[in-house]
């Protein structure tokens, strides 16, 4: 068993009852092949970097799971099919599950999920960067074409 | 002076890698206020020497910025309005 995080992309439009039938049914293929969901958490609605699908919002959905490779390619296969997923994507937290060591960590942390809320996220690029930059910056060829 | 002056000897402050000196601050690529940080305008990946970094952290901090990049926190690019 390891532990992974699928953060997934769901389209904003749907209404609240599809998703919520969409969710179901994530932890579902989850729970059927041997896995264990650990943690659920919509992010909401968050302006995305590109377009994707023409889509310029994205509902951001963040899980984290214990399960097997198989898992992850039955979920992934899934998610591939599913129209209103839009993009995904899975990392792998820990080689080994330790079913302990996660209570542990869920005691500890009395889990408060970091919502940004959708203004914040539509900070301008390079935020603050002038100060990191000396001037011969451009000397060095790295000027960004135009 | 000179007019013209070829080398220039610059004196930068002694960078320092952030995340060395604050192990808080950790490097995850769902944490796109911190990632934006390390870009430029145009999305790039800002090279170790401007930034900073130690190499450790630096190739950390890539792949983050490459994961956000695929989920859609970070651009590929400056996107073109049309």
């Amino acid at each position: 068993m390891r532990k992974y995080e699928t953060f997934f992309i769901v389209d904003p439009d749907l209404p609240d009852e599809t998703n919520s039938a969409l969710d179901n049914k994530v932890q579902s293929i989850i729970a059927s092949n041997g896995g264990e969901v650990l943690t659920f958490v919509p992010w909401g609605k968050r302006k995305l970097a590109y377009a994707i699908r023409k889509r310029t919002r994205g509902l951001y959905v963040l899980m984290e799971y214990a399960g097997g490779s198989q898992l992850v390619a039955e979920l992934e296969r899934n998610l591939r099919i599913d129209d209103r997923i839009l993009k995904f994507i899975t990392v792998m937290l820990e080689e080994r599950f330790d079913p302990e060591r996660e209570r542990e960590r869920r005691a500890q942390a009395a889990v408060v999920p970091f919502v940004e809320d959708e203004e914040s996220s539509e900070v301008p690029l390079g935020g603050g960067e002038e100060e990191e930059m000396p001037e011969d910056f451009a000397d060095e060829g790295l000027k960004d074409e135009e | 002076m000179m007019t013209v002056r070829r080398k220039r000897r610059t004196f930068a402050r002694r960078k320092i890698c952030r995340f060395c000196v604050d192990s808080d601050l950790r490097i995850d690529y769902k944490d796109s206020k911190t990632l934006r940080y390390f870009v430029t305008e145009r999305g790039k990946i800002v090279p170790r020497r401007i930034s900073g970094n130690c190499a450790k952290h630096q190739r950390v901090l890539t792949l983050a910025i490459k994961r956000a990049r695929q989920i859609a926190l970070l651009p590929y690019t400056a996107i073109h309005m049309l």
